[in-house]
């Protein structure tokens, strides 16, 4: 499990060092202990609370589903969404309306890269809870669970065979 | 004068700009061919802080944190059905230059990298680490995915529609 590189460990040191005198050395912990936070964490500062969310909609990579290079939906591009992820793609969930929500972790599974769990889901419609997290022009989902999963029920074969290539 | 001041300024914009991309153009509706100057980080610690050393030691998607910009994901590389993380994982933490194509649409934006460079001196090399980490692993291919042995295991599993027992119909 990833650790935790947030504020807290250089806040309770800030905590500590403010308890003391303000001398001329303590004034340089504190200076010091800034400059630590800063290190370790740069990405605190810009961490945003996010929102709950219940999410419906098919499961696929990212890059055809923007790209529009494959047909991106259903049964004929299923083939291909199993690669993408396996390719460590990134995979999104595209809701009713047409919006993407790029899934960056399953419950305690952290592996957003080429995982097989998530490759299996490859097409199929899914209903999730999770955090949204939205982020100069993405929105990023936190899954915490995969409420229903009702398999591959979007049928695009028919019309377009086996994106790409064919079969 | 003034156009010594007019050429003076627009070095200065270029230089802030960055090197001139030399990405493929491919077609996509919405991209933009740019050199992406900045941080390679983990898309978790980016939006939550929590930031293992190693940004995920290649299970999580990376990104790179443009300085005084935006985030952006790094979804694909140059290989065929592949992302980008083999290409970046090495440079975690670390300021490099991304050659390719941000893709933007209303839905989402994601960046295209082609070339990747930490020296900004040097040569872009091409970012397609994918297929020689998963040569090392599985022997040569001529496509990674047609012989993948994990996509193979899901197919003939849920078949090529995934869904099982539904097969295309053979050829006349």
């Amino acid at each position: 499990m990833a650790a935790h590189h947030g504020g807290g460990a250089a806040s309770g040191m800030i905590g500590r060092v403010c308890h003391r005198d303000m001398t001329g050395m303590s004034q340089w912990r504190i200076i010091l202990a800034l400059f630590a936070m800063l290190l370790v964490s740069p990405a605190t500062a810009q961490a945003q609370s996010g929102q709950r969310v219940t999410v419906t909609g098919e499961i696929s990579d990212s890059w055809c589903l923007v790209s529009g290079l494959m047909f991106a939906k259903g049964t004929a591009h299923h083939q291909c969404a199993v690669w993408c992820a396996l390719g460590g793609i990134p995979v999104s969930i595209r809701d009713a309306q047409g919006k993407l929500y790029l899934i960056l972790r399953i419950g305690d599974d952290d592996r957003s890269v080429a995982n097989p769990r998530v490759a299996r889901l490859a097409s199929h419609e899914v209903t999730v809870d999770g955090e949204v997290l939205e982020r100069d022009g993405v929105t990023y989902l936190l899954v915490d669970q995969i409420a229903d999963d009702k398999g591959v029920i979007t049928m695009t074969h028919e019309e377009y065979g086996i994106q790409p290539f064919g079969n | 004068m003034r156009l010594a001041v007019s050429a003076a300024a627009l070095s200065t914009a270029l230089l802030a700009a960055g090197p001139a991309p030399a990405a493929e153009p491919w077609g996509i509706p919405g991209e933009k061919p740019m050199v992406l100057k900045g941080r390679v980080v983990d898309a978790i610690c980016h939006l939550t802080g929590q930031c293992p050393r190693d940004c995920g030691a290649g299970r999580r998607q990376l990104g790179i944190a443009v300085a005084g910009g935006p985030f952006r994901l790094v979804a694909k590389g140059a290989v065929d059905f592949a992302g980008a993380v083999p290409d970046l994982i090495g440079y975690c933490g670390r300021e490099i230059e991304a050659d390719g194509l941000l893709i933007e649409t209303p839905e989402i934006v994601l960046f295209f990298v082609q070339g990747v460079r930490s020296d900004a001196s040097g040569p872009f090399a091409p970012a397609d680490r994918f297929k020689a980490e998963w040569e090392a692993r599985h022997g040569r291919a001529e496509e990674w995915w047609r012989a993948d042995p994990e996509a193979n295991r899901i197919l003939a599993e849920d078949g090529p529609y995934g869904i099982r027992g539904l097969a295309p119909k053979p050829k006349p």
